[in-house]
């Protein structure tokens, strides 16, 4: 399913990109991330519990932060694999500054198998539009603690 | 040699007998079944389509409290062989993935606890390695050279292909007035039993048995299979069916991959494992029929004779192909003309793989897929010619005087009246006056269709027809297959009344309520002195590899074999009455539990005293003759022939008949399609209980209808399964189904003892492409073309949406 949409932050592409690719952020804002363990710099072992439909599970997997090129773009690759299925993530992250905010827009693709694609899957972009919503409500949260 | 006898119990609407029980609760179900410290299987099913399995981790799984034991697919491969498929190059099929996993929700390993909840819980802990692969899940896509192969030792994602020929297709386009083309799109979709599968397995080790309770639907070939998969001979694996199934419909006869699982986890864990499919696990990885794909080519004449078809089908049995497949290319062999009397046929036939979950015989088998093609393709040579689709029809029929016929492709027609059933399905709807109807609809802007199909229903598999999938040379190299056989025991108790034991294998048809009406008529007695058990258990009864009930078998092979035994102990008792009155074999009569003396009927004996006699007073019995009263039958249909050197085989042995008639409505803002008038006609041949007859054309009007407007085993491009609740996959409730006028026509096959033929699938095979055809017939002014399924309002919106932006040209 594609994702693709824009936010906009009252705040300079500095902070924004600090706190969009921080793990001590990305894990507050990641939905239902419990856990984001470094691996190796810019890659982490991440622990997801989420429920779409009926169906809550925990996904274990990991979270990248892709070809950074600060301040202006990145890759975030999120994958889960758990009993419910699995979940993969992939989108390109775009900043750029306008006056004082910044315009973040993403595009990107999301796959999602096993059980939640089999009883799921009238909801799923519903979720997923949900989900990326909470993601950057969570990141305006994050940016003003900085 | 046929006799006259009284029929006062069969065609008749007796109530069935197995009713009380299952309305009240007492049916005996494979989940009903308790055996002693019996454990809980759950199996862990792959989320992906396609892909390397790099490894599996156990050790939390096996750490949890409650669980006994895991299977895992390196297990299945040590202690199984991969199960055997008529197919030039079969796939390494197991009954879990080993190495690789080719769909949405097949087996990787399983877990054995004390109950279903721990084994859940476990199966949450394993940890899988997969490294996805490429998937490929269109039918055409599959075949290209370059498609993502799923199996690397075929090479290619063609198990089968074979071309055929018949008669002279190339006289028949030189002698055409026209050809008229089509592409046809079947959709996969099952028919989603009450009952899932359910399969309760147990290892002896001292003695190396297996004993497995389930409830598999035959035919029992699939025994056989499972033994050579397992290694292991026949006689130490010991099948039982209890005595009610909750609905087959071909399902069931899928399932036995789950029963040498289930049994490598038991001999595994050396536990009793009991393991009941839930419905998630159904619609993901059980069986539906194929997805087909099929091009034809019609040879007409301008006054409507159709001179010959071309036709290539190609039908998809996912991930891995298995027993009885490659069947759903050949099984329809002797019918494949229809009704007609075509005589020219180009056949090529392909199987292919996809990433989608496998097949079994959908009720129809293969029929639906067939007469979707064959059927339009009458309307669109209709509509080519500007003639009504009915007189086409009635002009190709094969006539009431041709009967038994034998149709270009070996099939022996038994019996039928064909424009006689047709004209019965038209009046019911009253066509002439639809057609007015519909012409007058028209001028106010609404769109009422008429939609017409006649089809031959065949009835009771010759498992010869599977060695279709060779060519002649590979048949002469190998051993012959053929048969339709049936065992039937028919025995009288020391006071009198029947017992019949037989190896229908019944899924709720009513089999015990029609055997009692048979017997009854026979000997003279009342059904209620008949009772009849009619479970298989492979040890303790004589059955074959053809025996039960699939493709409509039961009202011709299985009747005929009822027959045979009852008038086999009839003769005996004739032989002892005369022995007793000391008359004459010829002279002795039966009726209302009375043999007699015909010249003197006060000279008489009833049934019970003959039985009495038999069992009580054995030496008064007549020199050399057996003690107690019992005969057995065990029978083939004497047409279920191996194939001739010219590809010809009477792939099915009783053909029945029907005619749709269906009148609709289409909206065509919303796509709604509203039933205004439906009729289905049905020759059956004689009717041996009009009330089971009923509910079988209901039936299989009902799944018809769910893959006509709303079912489809739906995947997306990734190979993930959409339709795995009920929520998605819409099978139609009483607020769908329609009222039907239903009409029958009986012409008694001359092949069966009482002229019966197969009803159990009926019309599955016309209710598809009749409601296509009505549709088309009722969008045709918009131009729209119809030429898949299931026609959801969506679907149908958007085919307007396409003929209207299509650029018109003039």
């Amino acid at each position: 399913m594609k994702l693709e949409g824009t936010f906009t932050f009252n705040a300079p592409q500095e902070k924004v990109w600090e706190v969009l690719t921080n793990p001590r952020h990305l894990e507050k804002a990641i939905p239902g991330c419990e856990k984001l363990e470094e691996i190796e710099p810019g890659k982490y072992d991440a622990t997801l519990k989420i429920g779409i439909a009926a169906v809550k599970g925990t996904y274990k997997g990991m979270a990248q932060v892709a070809d950074p090129q600060r301040p202006q773009r990145y890759r975030l690759i999120v994958e889960g694999g758990g009993s419910p299925g699995f979940v993969k993530g992939e989108a390109l992250i775009e900043l750029c500054h306008q006056n004082q905010s910044t315009v973040v827009t993403y595009q990107g693709e999301g796959q999602v198998g096993g059980l939640i694609a089999g009883v799921g899957q009238r909801l799923i972009s519903g979720i997923a539009k949900m989900m990326l919503g909470q993601f950057f409500k969570q990141i305006g949260k994050e940016l003003k603690t900085l | 040699m046929p006799e006259k006898q009284q029929k006062k119990w069969v065609g008749k609407g007796m109530q069935r007998k197995e009713d009380l029980r299952l309305l009240t609760g007492r049916g005996r179900f494979m989940d009903d079944i308790r055996l002693p410290q019996m454990k809980y299987a759950a199996i862990l099913r792959s989320p992906y389509p396609h892909a390397w399995i790099k490894g599996m981790d156990v050790t939390q799984a096996l750490k949890v409290s409650g669980v006994r034991g895991i299977l895992t697919g390196e297990d299945v491969a040590a202690m199984s062989q991969p199960f055997p498929v008529g197919v030039p190059i079969p796939p390494k099929y197991y009954s879990c993935a080993v190495d690789k996993v080719r769909y949405v929700g097949e087996p990787v390993a399983v877990v054995v606890a004390d109950s279903r909840y721990i084994a859940e819980d476990a199966l949450d802990v394993i940890e899988v390695d997969y490294e996805p692969l490429p998937v490929v899940m269109g039918i055409e896509e599959a075949a290209e050279a370059d498609a993502p192969v799923l199996h690397e030792n075929i090479g290619s994602n063609i198990y089968s292909h074979r071309l055929f020929q018949y008669g002279d297709m190339q006289k028949a386009y030189e002698e055409a007035d026209r050809v008229v083309k089509g592409k046809f799109l079947f959709p996969k979709y099952g028919s989603t039993p009450i009952e899932t599968y359910g399969v309760i397995a147990s290892y002896n080790p001292f003695n190396e048995e297996f004993v497995i309770y389930n409830n598999y639907q035959g035919p029992f070939v699939n025994h056989s299979l499972v033994a050579i998969a397992l290694g292991i001979p026949e006689n130490k694996m010991r099948w039982i069916v209890p005595t009610d199934i909750g609905g087959g419909f071909g399902t069931k006869t899928g399932m036995y991959p789950y029963i040498a699982l289930i049994a490598l986890a038991a001999k595994k864990t050396a536990m009793t494992v009991k393991w009941i499919e839930d419905r998630r696990e159904h619609l993901l990885a059980s069986a539906t029929g194929t997805d087909r794909v099929t091009y034809m080519e019609a040879a007409v004449k301008k006054d409507g004779t159709i001179l010959g078809l071309k036709d290539k089908a190609m039908d998809n049995t996912g991930g891995y192909i298995r027993a009885p497949e490659p069947g759903c290319a050949y099984r329809s062999t002797g019918n494949h003309t229809g009704a007609y009397q075509i005589r020219h046929l180009d056949r090529e036939v392909m199987v292919v793989a996809t990433n989608k979950c496998l097949t079994a015989p959908n009720r129809g088998y293969t029929c639906q897929e067939l007469y979707f093609s064959v059927e339009r393709m009458v309307d669109m040579v209709a509509a080519e010619l500007k003639m009504d689709p009915a007189e086409i029809r009635f002009k190709n029929f094969i006539q009431p005087d041709q009967f038994p016929y034998t149709t270009a492709t070996g099939g022996v027609y038994d019996a039928g009246d064909y424009p006689k059933a047709f004209q019965m399905a038209l009046d019911k709807i009253d066509y002439q006056k639809m057609r007015k109807e519909q012409l007058k609809a028209r001028k106010e802007g609404r769109y009422i269709g008429i939609g017409l199909a006649t089809v031959v229903d065949p009835s009771v598999t010759n498992i010869a027809y599977v060695t279709l999938a060779l060519t002649p040379e590979q048949r002469a190299k190998g051993h012959p297959k053929s048969g339709s056989g049936e065992s039937v025991i028919v025995k009288l108790d020391p006071l009198g009344k029947a017992h019949v034991i037989a190896c229908t294998n019944p899924q709720g048809q009513g089999h015990e309520t029609v055997i009692s009406q048979i017997v009854a008529d026979e000997l003279g007695i009342h059904p209620d002195d008949v009772s009849v058990s009619d479970v298989v258990d492979t040890y303790d009864r004589v059955y074959t590899i053809t025996t039960g009930s699939y493709s409509s078998r039961f009202a011709s092979v299985g009747v005929n074999a009822v027959v045979a035994a009852t008038r086999k102990v009839k003769e005996k008792m004739k032989k002892i009455a005369a022995h007793l009155l000391e008359a004459n074999l010829e002279d002795i009569e039966v009726k209302e539990g009375k043999f007699y003396v015909k010249s003197s009927p006060e000279k008489s004996i009833q049934v019970k005293h003959i039985a009495g006699t038999a069992h009580w007073n054995q030496t008064a019995l007549p020199e050399g003759m057996d003690v107690g009263l019992y005969a057995s039958s065990l029978l083939t249909m004497p047409t279920s022939q191996p194939p001739d050197s010219l590809d010809r085989v009477d792939s099915s042995n009783t053909y029945g008949f029907i005619a749709e008639a269906i009148v609709v409505e289409v909206d065509p803002a919303t796509g709604q399609v509203d039933f205004l008038k439906w009729a289905s006609v049905h020759d059956a041949g004689t009717v041996l209980n009009p009330l089971l007859l009923e509910g079988q054309v209901m039936g299989s009007i009902a799944h018809a209808l769910g893959g006509s407007l709303y079912e489809e085993w739906a995947y997306d491009e990734n190979g993930q399964c959409l339709t795995a609740s009920f929520q998605d996959y819409l099978v139609p409730t009483a607020m769908e189904v329609p009222k039907v006028d239903i009409g029958h026509v009986e012409t008694p096959s001359p092949f069966t003892a009482l002229g019966s033929k197969g009803a159990g699938e009926s019309s599955t095979m016309s209710v598809p492409v009749a409601i296509a055809n009505a549709i088309a017939d009722a969008l045709a002014p918009l131009g729209v073309t119809i030429n898949e399924l299931p026609l959801s309002p969506n679907k149908i919106w958007h085919l307007i949406q396409d003929a209207k932006n299509r650029p018109q040209l003039s």
